[in-house]
């Protein structure tokens, strides 16, 4: 259940400040860093947005100018994941959310392509196995 | 029973991805690197469950509850249903000597690398016998087990730091784990009850890492206890504007301004609940228009009042008595009886500095 569903009712909502920290601005750079680290030896990295004084103006500062790109990717996994290319290619922005909606972490990764979606050779294995399995059958 | 953990959770329908993405999570709680999620993964999806024995002492069940009634069937509580738990009370099927012979088993076989859980105090009072399981103290059991374990940790506010068990006049003579054990790395996750995810985070960190992680001048992982409530409350803006609720039910309370004056012990006590929060990311104390009793500090119980703001007499029961004694002798002046009470009132004052707010 969400708070939304407690009919609280706010009287005195606090003003909502532009709330823009001046945090946002340097992960542009360290971005690019680690682009340039992606391209010149295909190490993959992140930017762990919840551990960072970020205020969600600033969030939406850095959402805004990294911008969208051609590949949104859902995730159903214990609650739903995002992982979002963004308008510069090898950068995703990825959330996390928890089975009641809640943001439970937040990334942006820079890889060509997330972790995440990758499947697992293990895994890849067990599906050969079903394959075949079923062609027993035919 | 053994096997590696991933294969356990698959048969419990928990795909790879669903396990990554809470390692990633949890790896950010405890504010690990980034990279550190898919290590973590990698280590504990590879891991031999790991033999756990916990021992509950005198305490009310309420760290079991918290781990193990999780409102929907989470990661943790599975990830707690992974380890090779060999003792548990309460979980436990067995009963009686089987259950302790099955503690001796799991003791001798994993000599000197099983994890050792305790949660409640442990009472030293008319040589332990306030406490028994099976005809022996807990002190005695706690010595026994300790003595083969590769680390202890003591869970919730009893086991940390003793609790309400000891609390004023503690008559049992309740003490924690660490006053009895010297010589084993012990890691306190206090909190009445502890937070899960903390818990879960401590396992993980042992099982990916082989080692416990940092932990403060009290023993608790500074990944969760590095800072004070105060410092990650959504209502801090309102406390740095001076903006107060007065009352529980006046304009104050209903605009959600900072609860400081109404009690509230977040400025001083070291949790997660402002970031983690309770029940699945719902809410917590705070939110839900009530300040912070201080749980994961040692003896909360003593602080002198849950509504009491921080900066009044910390221990007003001293001054009642003080002022009582005074009150009986009759016909001493009043005006000797306030400086009496404001002397005890000054000697139970213990100042709460801006210094000690902004740490």
């Amino acid at each position: 259940m969400s708070l939304d569903a407690i009919p609280i009712h706010v009287i005195n909502a606090p003003p909502i400040e532009s709330g823009l920290t001046g945090n946002a601005p340097p992960l542009l750079r360290e971005l690019a860093e680690q682009v340039k680290r992606l391209l010149a030896t295909g190490e993959s990295s992140a930017i762990d947005l919840s551990a960072l004084p970020l205020t969600p103006a600033d969030l939406d500062w850095l959402r805004d100018k990294l911008g969208s790109g051609e590949i949104a990717i859902t995730l159903q996994a214990n609650g739903e994941s995002t992982l979002n290319e963004t308008a510069c290619p090898g950068v995703w922005w990825v959330t996390h959310h928890n089975e009641q909606g809640v943001v439970a972490s937040q990334f942006i990764e820079v890889a060509f392509v997330p972790e995440l979606v990758k499947a697992h050779p293990q895994d890849v294995a067990i599906g050969l196995e079903k394959l075949e399995f079923m062609n027993s059958d035919l | 029973m053994q096997g590696p953990l991933i294969d356990t959770l698959a048969r419990q329908g928990v795909t790879r991805r669903t396990f990554l993405k809470y390692c990633a999570t949890l790896a950010s709680m405890m504010a690990l690197p980034p990279s550190a999620g898919l290590a973590m993964a990698e280590a504990m999806a590879a891991a031999r469950r790991p033999s756990v024995i916990w021992l509950p002492f005198q305490e009310c069940t309420g760290c079991t509850e918290s781990i193990t009634r999780s409102h929907s069937p989470t990661l943790e509580g599975m990830i707690f249903d992974m380890i090779s738990l060999d003792y548990q009370e309460t979980l436990m099927a067995a009963a009686g000597h089987q259950a302790e012979e099955a503690r001796h088993a799991a003791m001798k076989e994993n000599a000197g690398k099983y994890l050792l859980i305790v949660d409640g105090s442990i009472p030293l009072g008319v040589d332990g016998a306030y406490s028994c399981i099976g005809g022996r103290s807990n002190v005695d059991i706690l010595k026994e087990a300790a003595a083969g374990c590769a680390a202890i940790v003591a869970m919730g506010s009893c086991a940390s730091f003793g609790g309400i068990p000891k609390a004023n006049p503690n008559p049992t003579g309740a003490v924690s784990v660490s006053d009895i054990i010297k010589d084993k790395p012990i890691v306190n996750i206090p909190g009445c009850p502890p937070i899960p995810v903390v818990m879960t985070g401590v396992l993980a960190h042992y099982l990916t890492f082989g080692s416990l992680p940092e932990l403060d001048d009290k023993g608790r992982p500074k990944a969760f206890f590095g800072e004070t409530i105060h410092d990650r409350c959504y209502r801090r803006p309102f406390y740095d504007q001076g903006k107060f609720a007065k009352t529980f039910d006046d304009e104050g309370a209903r605009s959600g301004w900072c609860l400081f004056e109404l009690g509230c012990k977040g400025p001083v006590t070291h949790n997660a609940c402002a970031t983690v929060k309770w029940n699945g990311g719902t809410s917590w104390p705070v939110e839900s228009g009530h300040g912070c009793l201080g749980c994961s500090e040692p003896d909360f119980w003593d602080a002198g009042g849950f509504y009491k703001a921080l900066s009044v007499p910390a221990d007003p029961l001293k001054i009642a008595a003080f002022a009582a004694v005074v009150g009986a002798g009759a016909g001493v002046a009043v005006s000797f009886a306030n400086r009496a009470k404001k002397n005890a009132a000054k000697k139970a004052h213990q100042p709460i500095t801006l210094d000690d707010l902004e740490k």
